[in-house]
């Protein structure tokens, strides 16, 4: 998905700043890691949700296929904290006891792990890597050298599969063959090309070297192109619209809203419902 | 102002060692370069050319840990204590890898990058970005992902980029129409420590560093980089140093005058052995050069082997080759010559019978309506079917017996390469069949082959028998392909024609694979070493192997080459014996090719005078012969090797027959 990004489809998520969505991103999982309770962050995580499918346009089947990490990792939390946690016991059987603390703590956490998840796939599936790295430097002053040496070195990982598999090729030919023959569509081959285990590790060796010379030619070559150089213009700015500026106050006062109506109705619990 | 102050480029007394190494890679070297001047940089390979480009871009000393005495100035500015960043208001460079001289995924992005870091006006970048690239003929590319573009187009890219930058920094006019009258003014009072002073008026100048720019192109992308090397020193703001291999294509049809106006010569340690106009350079210092195994234009090649001057315009020259065209093989036809008849050193002549008889033995490799394609972007493979491809060749049918060498010609993208890796078995057939048996391939980067850690190790891997014989097997590699020297070094730290050698060398090692491929074998290399890939690929021959070889050499090509397979617009466009298919100007034409002068001259001359005479005249096998005796003259001719053992223990020749 990173190594090799199929254009990001247009949206309107995926139209909005990428300073402005990662700001969002930041601010609203920081927001998060205070709440502990479980309502909050699920109602978080459906607005998330919807967000995501609606407005970045992500398709269901996919949305839920990257999410699956969050899931699983969420399930432990859960998991550990219920039979984990002192408390009331809700049920007991021998040596495993679960408790209500244990299952409202554990909801709460993997809860905010989902939520904070689903607003993580949300802007990565909508937001272009290099356009984020265009952001970054234009909008948040992030400084040219390590911007375009990011860019430059996102264009190595995109090589890196293909000469992963030149690489391969190239080594395999080398292989020492089979005996015996085989015939496959029509194709009479004597030997076949054995792989030692040892094979991964030699091609792993030279994908290294020739990335490492590759990384310092590129490295030159943007010196020699003055990078670093000041001033600097800009050819094609990224402004911060006021459509992003509007995106970002919805966002937040949403999430706002959310929180405040949680500790007005009493069900927002602070880290204090850790103790 | 005087005229070294106006110098685009001026080192004195440049030395460069690296540390621990008593021998220097550069020796005191002293060169100027004034604005709008050409200089070409000669020298067998390891003498420090590359060298010479990074102490003037500062890659050595700032990025490499190298120790440089001496001064280099830039523009009349001592720059020696400045870093690559800051000399880059004065030097562009392209670099030999245009892979990775290209950081940006689209063409435009990567030809803003150099002018956003100086400053430009942002509404007139789009307008420079089309000037620098109209300038080295590559307008077409700017909307394009560079990950989609090839070898060539890359290193045209790479190249406008170079220029993109010095037309600011240089303050040049490359900008035209569109360029801000402000700009001028500007890149003067921004330049920042010693190179400010230059930066405003008339003084300012900036030197281009082409470090082999053409080692990867077709034809019509040679044309396109001479073209874009005349118009910048035409505007006689913008020096260029040019590194470059292939001197005949690069000079074109005017020969030693189309080279760039100056010339240095390095020798193997580093040092200067000359410095000043082409043409005079080249004059006196042919022999030198040819026996040092540089690549030479014509012109000074036939007047290295001659004695003669004026190349294939000459009369006494052409009178001397076509006695060459009329003598017989015979050996003591050609040591009895009065007087600059062809040496010891002969690679074997061609033999008419030999090749003849070649159709009746049964094929070592077959190819049936084979489709060649590479997956087609994004496609996944499902189960049972095949993956869906974008074919780029599709109806091959050919055939390779033993003992022939069979040339794959074709413009960039053609799919020479797919065609080789399908061959080989690395690539799956999107149609049709291969049939035979596992052939071996070089490919064109050698590292990407490397598996051991030291020469000697490399050669073994993979190699069957017992410890002895495949010890015996190794050193006899080593010593066919002059590597004793290097046995126990590490295959990464070889010089260029060194690695291609090992590659070589180590793939052969393997007595079962009959069929030998190699893509691009005789690119980036040098004379002596080509003259050596040459002899290699005519022993394995006459040993009973096949092999193929992809290239845009087509000298190299005749010289080698049994039979010639063109390929064009997805698919074979002629196949047939070199000399037959080289005559066919309509193929040569849908092909992209374009015969070297040596070789158009030596078919000229011995053309059939009934154009319906059979293919295999004698004629034909006369021009191949003086080829080959050209190819060999103050060439060192290697060791052959001893015939080529099968797991039966007969030759793969007894076997073949």
């Amino acid at each position: 998905m990173i190594l090799n990004p199929a254009q990001v489809p247009d949206s309107p998520l995926a139209r909005r700043n990428p300073t402005v969505k990662l700001a969002v991103l930041f601010l609203a999982s920081v927001a998060l890691l205070f709440v502990l309770d479980p309502v909050t962050p699920a109602v978080i995580y459906l607005a998330g949700f919807i967000g995501a499918a609606v407005g970045g346009r992500i398709p269901l089947r996919t949305l839920l296929a990257v999410q699956l990490p969050f899931f699983a990792f969420a399930a432990g939390v859960l998991t550990i904290n219920v039979l984990s946690r002192p408390g009331t016991a809700l049920w007991e059987e021998g040596p495993v006891r679960l408790t209500v603390e244990g299952l409202v703590v554990g909801a709460a956490l993997a809860g905010r792990t989902l939520a904070i998840g689903i607003l993580s796939v949300g802007f990565l599936l909508t937001t272009d890597s290099l356009a984020l790295m265009t952001s970054l430097h234009q909008n948040a002053r992030l400084g040219a050298r390590p911007s375009y040496a990011l860019m430059a070195g996102h264009r190595l990982l995109q090589q890196l599969p293909g000469e992963w598999a030149v690489i391969r090729a190239a080594q395999s030919v080398r292989a020492p063959l089979r005996r015996a023959g085989t015939v496959r569509q029509g194709t009479v081959r004597q030997g076949t090309v054995r792989r030692g285990p040892g094979a991964f590790g030699r091609a792993g060796f030279a994908l290294l070297v020739q990335s490492i010379r590759r990384g310092e030619r590129m490295a030159q070559s943007l010196e020699s192109r003055g990078l670093g150089l000041t001033p600097r213009t800009v050819w094609r700015p990224v402004h911060v619209t006021s459509v992003d500026l509007a995106f970002g106050a919805v966002v937040l006062a949403g999430l706002a809203t959310v929180i405040g109506v949680a500790g007005a109705l009493g069900l927002l619990r602070g880290p204090g419902a850790l103790f | 102002m005087s005229d070294t102050d106006r110098a685009a480029a001026r080192t004195v007394d440049v030395t460069v060692r690296a540390p621990g190494s008593p021998r220097p890679l550069l020796a005191g070297v002293s060169l100027e370069l004034a604005p709008g001047e050409r200089m070409l940089v000669l020298g067998p390979s390891g003498s420090g050319k590359s060298s010479l480009v990074n102490v003037l871009t500062g890659v050595i000393p700032f990025s490499q840990n190298l120790s440089v005495e001496g001064a280099v100035l830039l523009g009349g500015a001592d720059v020696s204590e400045l870093p690559v960043v800051e000399r880059a208001r004065r030097v562009g460079a392209v670099a030999q890898d245009p892979a990775a001289a290209v950081c940006l995924a689209r063409v435009d992005d990567e030809m803003a990058l150099p002018l956003e870091n100086h400053g430009v006006d942002p509404s007139a970048i789009s307008g420079r970005i089309d000037d620098a690239l109209g300038l080295v003929g590559a307008g077409g590319l700017r909307e394009r992902a560079t990950s989609a573009l090839s070898g060539g187009e890359l290193q045209r890219v790479a190249m406008a980029a170079a220029l993109a930058g010095l037309s600011e920094g240089g303050g040049i006019g490359l900008a035209g129409p569109t360029g801000s009258p402000a700009d001028g003014g500007v890149a003067g009072a921004r330049g920042t420590g010693a190179l400010g002073g230059g930066g405003g008026g008339g003084g300012a100048s900036a030197v281009l560093l082409l470090d082999e720019p053409t080692s990867m192109l077709d034809p019509a992308g040679v044309r396109a980089v001479r073209g874009a090397v005349a118009r910048v020193a035409e505007r006689g703001e913008v020096a260029v140093l040019l590194v470059e291999h292939r001197l005949d294509e690069f000079a074109g049809e005017a020969g030693a005058r189309g080279l760039p106006e100056k010339a240095l010569v390095l020798d193997g340690s580093g040092g200067v052995v000359a410095c000043g106009p082409t043409v005079e350079v080249l004059a006196q210092n042919a022999q030198r050069l040819h026996d040092a195994g540089c690549w030479l234009p014509l012109e000074t090649e036939l007047l290295a082997i001659t004695g003669r001057p004026g190349g294939l315009d000459s009369a006494e020259v052409g009178e001397w080759l076509r006695g060459w065209l009329r003598m017989r093989p015979v050996a003591t036809a050609a040591r009895s010559s009065p007087v600059d008849g062809p040496g010891e050193g002969d690679v074997e002549a061609p033999d008419v019978a030999s090749v003849a008889n070649h159709d009746d033995r049964d094929p070592l490799l077959s190819a049936r309506s084979l489709v060649v394609g590479r997956p087609a972007p994004g496609a996944r493979r499902s189960r049972g079917r095949r993956a869906p491809v974008d074919a780029v060749l599709a109806g091959v049918d050919l055939e390779l017996p033993p003992g022939e060498v069979v040339a794959l010609l074709g413009a960039n993208g053609s799919g020479k390469t797919s065609l080789l890796l399908t061959l080989a078995g690395l690539l799956p057939a999107a149609g049709g069949a291969v049939a035979g048996a596992r052939p071996s391939m070089v490919f064109q980067n050698p590292e990407l082959q490397f598996l051991g850690h030291r020469v000697r190790d490399e050669i073994g891997i993979g190699v069957a028998g017992s410890r002895d014989e495949v010890a015996e097997i190794v050193d006899r590699q080593l010593a066919v392909h002059r590597l004793e020297h290097v046995a126990d070094r590490d295959p990464y730290r070889l010089s260029g024609g060194e690695k291609r050698r090992l590659s070589l060398a180590a793939m052969l090692a393997h007595a079962d694979r009959p069929v030998l491929l190699a893509d691009e074998p005789a690119f980036g290399l040098d004379r002596r070493d080509t003259v050596a890939t040459a002899d290699v690929f005519r022993t394995e021959a006459a040993r009973g192997r096949a092999v193929v070889f992809s290239s845009h050499d087509l000298r190299f090509v005749a010289t080698v080459a049994d039979r010639v397979i063109v390929l064009a617009d997805g698919g074979i466009a002629a196949d047939g014996p070199t000399v037959t298919v080289l005559r066919n100007a309509d193929v040569l034409r849908r092909a992209g090719l374009e015969l070297p002068p040596l070789v158009a001259w030596l078919l000229a001359e011995t053309a059939p005078a009934d154009p319906t005479t059979p293919a295999r005249d004698v004629g034909d096998v006369d021009a191949v012969r003086v080829l080959r005796w050209l190819y060999a003259t103050g060439a060192h001719p290697e060791a052959t090797a001893p015939p080529l053992p099968t797991a039966a223990g007969t030759s793969l020749e007894e076997a073949a027959r």
